[in-house]
Formats: structure tokens, C-alpha cells, sequence
């Protein structure tokens, strides 16, 4: 029967979502309770934090300097037809900040820092090199995940306020070559409209993206099965579940601090 | 005699090598496009031969199993606009009639196809980057080239047409999902009256011009990009891991770059009032 069997597949599916969540939700516990007495490995810390952070500066600054000059295009229209450039700032600005910022540099952080970091976890599972760390009784939780997670958490943070800055003048850039908006407008259209509360709501949801990357990637990472296509498998299934996580906790931070 | 180089000499040995680099891997990215484009041709001209059903199971892979996910994340994204929009209305201009009209624009040229689009490059670019590498560091390439098969036009062709046609198809479907769910917050967050919000009236075809054509190139420009990635793939699992990684960094990127592209060049075309 076709009705059994979709009722198969959904509770199929659904069970494999529970266990996917309650694995994280089980990470998150371990990774906290390591860090109860903070005892941290400032080394693999500070490695982590160079890899993750200075070396995604470019591709994030380069994704930020097109989403300011975006946000300055979609609301040309908009702007002419009030007539009021001086609204351009405000548009483009409250956009970037609360919104399209935090969230295309969170998806290109969990691209490029995400998705590696379940392809290196998932290399070292499938090659048992967690199980050779436990056999020298270090604990992989301490060792491996949690200078991961802060890492994730620390430089998405600071990613995003450089990449805010980045995009704002980008958004200038593009107003002027574009619109012939000029310099002084853009900026007094910034500093007018825009509030400390607006760029600090971004940069609480960075903190929370970063967190959700770091224990999706993670979780995907040591839970590998299966070779190199697994690995493969793996990648993929992180940088959805990052995705989703993402847009769910965009939404629930915008609803709760309103 | 042949002592360690100079240091502007190293300098600029490291200053040239990312750029090389970067300048050959931009010509293969071009090769695996014109490669695929020729084995369009190649397949549908006379005496092409095609994988039977390749496409469809593509098509069913790309598409189908992407539907909740897109669904979900552009409904969310679609609340979440709307909200901080209208916010942001009654504050500023205190009327929240254009909100619906200005809203609809913005999707169907802009919002619809690109955050689709970033949707897709993450799901499916990293599921064709993971296959396509897997495939390579376990030598089913070469064996597919010693059966006189091209890999290209083996696995990219039906990913290529496949990626194209639901791309759209999920552009229209996310566009929609995300024009409901933003209407459904500003009627029941603010008040604003669904008829006042669904009002076509500020779309017009070369909108809906823009989106798809946008929708279009996304859809090609991802398995190529994640193609040429997973074809790059080297060593094992490892190796893997690094291909997908620069799949979905690289399509993510393509799509924001020629977003910025395309908006631009419809602004410069229709003169400043796209």
C-alpha cells in the first residue's frame, strides 16, 4: 500500500531528523561540561582561530563588500521614487546590519569553515584516529571539539563586524559608481538612520550562528560511517543542517529581541 | 653557487604563485563549462548517445529532495524580512501600504532567485562536489575514460540540464513560499491587510524577466562550479572533504557575484528604475 509505505518513509525520516538533534543537544552537554573547569588547549585554540578566522578573512570580506553594494541596488528604485537619496544609507544599511550580513556570512563561514571542519573530523573517524586518542586516554571532546567550537564561535563574531564595516562601504562604493550618490550622503544617511542596536542585533546572531555551525559541523564530523564516501555524505549533510539552523535561529532571535 | 634566492625575489615568487594559480584554475573552470556545453551538443546532435533516465534521476535528486529544504528555509527567511521591513516602515514613513508591493518586486527580481539559489549551492553543490570527487579518488573516472566514456559528459551533462530546469522550478516554488509567509507576518505582526499586501500591481515583466534569467544562470553556474571542484579532487577522503568544501564556497560565491553582476546590468539597462 502507497499510504504505509510514505507513512514509513515520513516516520523514517523524522527519526533520523530526532536522532540528528538529540546527538547535537548531547554534544552541547559534553562541550559545556568540558569547559566547566576551563581547562583549554591554548595552542590547538590559538591554531584554530588563525586557520578559521584570518584565513576566511578575503572570501567573507569579498562576500560583505557584494552584499552592501546589493542591498544599495535593490533599493534604487525604491529611493528614487521618494526621491530621497538620503534614504539610501538607511535601506541599505538596516538591511545589512540586522539581516542579509549576518546571514551570507554565516553561510560562507559554514561553507568554508564548516563544511572543512566535518571533512577534517570525518578524515580523522573514518581513519580512527579519535579511537587511537582515546586509546592514549585524551579525551577527544577536550582535545578536538571545543577549541573547534570557540573558534567558530570567536571569529564568526569578528567576521561579521569587520564584514559589516566592509559592507557598508561597499554599499558606498556602489551608491556612488552606480546611483551618483555621494560620499557624504551615503554617510550621513549612515550615521542618521542607523543605531548601535541595529549593528549589535547582527552581532548577536552571529554568536548564535557560530555556535550552530560549530556543534552541527562538529556532530556530522565524528559521526562519519563509511570511507571516503562518507566523508562526502557527511559534508553535505553539515552544511544543510548549518543552513537550516540558521535561518531557524535568525528567525527565533528577530522575534525574541523585538 | 646556486644560493637560496634573494628576498624580493621570494617575495615575489609568493606574491605570483596564488595568482597562477588562480589564473589556471579559472581555465579549467572555463574548460569544464565549454566541455559540458560541447556535450550538450555532442549527445542531443546525430548519433549522440545519452545515459537513459540520467536526467530525470537528476532532476529527481537536485529537485525533489531539496523541496523541504528550500521550502523551510525561504519561508523562515520570508518572515523574517517581512518583520524587520515592516518594523522599519512604521517607524521611518508610518504607512505600511507600499510594504506588499515593494515586497513582491524585491522577490521576484532579486530575493526569490538568489536565496534559492544560496540554498542549492549549499545542498546540491556539495552533493555533486562529494560524488564527483568520490568517484575521482577512487579512479571511476579513469575507468570511465578507458570504456571511451567522457566523464564530463557522463556525469555533468545530466547534473548540468537537470540543476538548470529545477532551479526554476524551485525559484518559483521558494518565491512563492516566501511572498505567502512574508504576507502572513504582516497581517498578523502588523495589521496589514492581505488584500492591500497581495497586490501585483508593481511587477512587471521585465521583473520577472530578471528573475529568470537570474534563476537560469544560478542553476548553471552551480554544477559547474561544484563540478570542477570534485573533479579537482585529489588523494582520498580527505581530499573529498577539501572538494566539497570549495564547492559550496565557490557556488555560493557565484551566485552572490552574479547577482551583484546581473542587478547591476539590469540597473544600467533600464536606466535606474528596475
Amino acid at each position: 500500500m502507497i499510504g504505509e509505505r510514505t507513512l514509513t518513509l515520513l516516520g523514517a525520516r523524522a527519526i533520523a531528523v530526532t536522532r540528528e538533534v538529540g546527538g547535537i543537544a548531547l554534544m552541547t552537554g559534553q562541550v559545556l561540561r568540558a569547559l566547566l573547569p576551563p581547562r583549554l588547549d591554548g595552542r590547538e585554540l590559538v591554531r584554530n582561530l588563525h586557520r578559521m578566522g584570518n584565513r576566511s578573512l578575503p572570501i567573507v570580506a569579498l562576500t560583505a563588500f557584494f552584499a552592501g553594494g546589493l542591498m544599495v541596488v535593490q533599493s534604487a528604485p525604491f529611493v528614487k521614487r521618494l526621491g530621497a537619496t538620503s534614504l539610501a544609507g538607511w535601506a541599505a544599511g538596516y538591511a545589512v546590519l540586522r539581516e542579509i550580513g549576518p546571514i551570507l556570512i554565516g553561510l560562507m563561514f559554514s561553507g568554508r569553515v564548516g563544511a572543512n571542519n566535518t571533512a577534517e573530523l570525518g578524515t580523522m573517524t573514518v581513519t580512527e584516529q579519535l579511537d587511537g586518542l582515546r586509546a592514549l586516554a585524551i579525551d577527544p571532546i577536550r582535545y578536538l571539539i571545543v577549541p573547534r567550537v570557540l573558534a567558530m564561535l570567536i571569529m564568526l563574531t569578528a567576521l561579521t563586524i569587520i564584514g559589516d564595516l566592509v559592507a557598508l562601504v561597499g554599499a558606498a562604493v556602489v551608491a556612488y559608481l552606480v546611483l551618483d550618490i555621494d560620499w557624504r550622503t551615503m554617510y550621513f544617511s549612515f550615521a542618521d538612520n542607523l543605531t548601535p542596536h541595529d549593528f549589535f542585533h547582527g552581532v548577536y546572531k552571529s554568536v548564535a550562528f557560530g555556535a550552530a555551525i560549530a556543534l552541527t559541523s562538529c556532530y556530522f564530523g565524528v559521526t562519519v560511517k563509511g570511507g571516503a564516501v562518507g566523508v562526502g555524505r557527511a559534508v553535505n549533510a553539515a552544511v544543510v543542517a548549518a543552513a537550516v539552523s540558521i535561518m531557524l535561529l535568525d528567525f527565533f532571535i528577530t522575534y525574541a529581541t523585538a | 653557487m646556486s644560493a637560496a634566492p634573494s628576498l624580493p625575489v621570494r617575495a615575489l615568487a609568493a606574491l605570483g604563485r596564488p595568482v597562477v594559480a588562480a589564473a589556471r584554475a579559472t581555465l579549467e573552470l572555463w574548460g569544464v563549462l565549454i566541455g559540458t556545453l560541447a556535450g550538450i551538443i555532442r549527445s542531443y546532435g546525430k548519433g549522440g548517445r545519452r545515459p537513459r533516465g540520467a536526467v530525470l534521476a537528476q532532476m529527481y535528486a537536485i529537485g525533489n529532495r531539496s523541496l523541504v529544504f528550500v521550502a523551510v528555509t525561504l519561508g523562515f527567511i520570508g518572515m523574517v524580512m517581512m518583520y524587520q521591513a515592516c518594523l522599519q516602515f512604521s517607524r521611518a514613513i508610518g504607512d505600511l501600504s507600499q510594504v506588499g508591493l515593494q515586497f513582491l518586486r524585491l522577490v521576484v527580481s532579486d530575493f526569490g532567485p538568489t536565496l534559492t539559489a544560496m540554498m542549492l549551492a549549499t545542498r546540491v553543490g556539495a552533493g555533486i562536489a562529494a560524488e564527483i570527487g568520490s568517484m575521482k579518488v577512487t579512479e571511476q573516472l579513469d575507468a570511465l575514460r578507458m570504456s571511451g566514456v567522457l566523464p564530463i559528459d557522463y556525469l555533468l551533462v545530466p547534473r548540468f540540464l537537470a540543476s538548470i530546469v529545477m532551479t526554476v522550478a524551485l525559484t518559483i516554488l521558494g518565491a512563492a513560499i516566501m511572498y505567502g509567509a512574508g504576507g502572513l507576518t504582516a497581517w498578523l505582526s502588523f495589521g496589514v491587510n492581505p488584500r492591500t499586501f497581495f497586490d501585483p500591481a508593481m511587477v512587471q515583466p521585465r521583473h520577472l524577466a530578471l528573475g529568470l534569467i537570474k534563476a537560469v544562470t544560478y542553476g548553471a553556474a552551480i554544477p559547474i562550479v561544484s563540478g570542477f571542484c570534485g573533479l579537482r579532487a585529489r588523494g582520498s577522503s580527505e581530499g573529498v572533504g577539501w572538494a566539497t568544501t570549495a564547492a559550496v564556497v565557490g557556488s555560493s560565491f557565484a551566485v552572490i557575484a552574479l547577482d551583484f553582476a546581473l542587478s547591476v546590468g539590469a540597473l544600467w539597462l533600464f536606466g535606474g528604475d528596475l
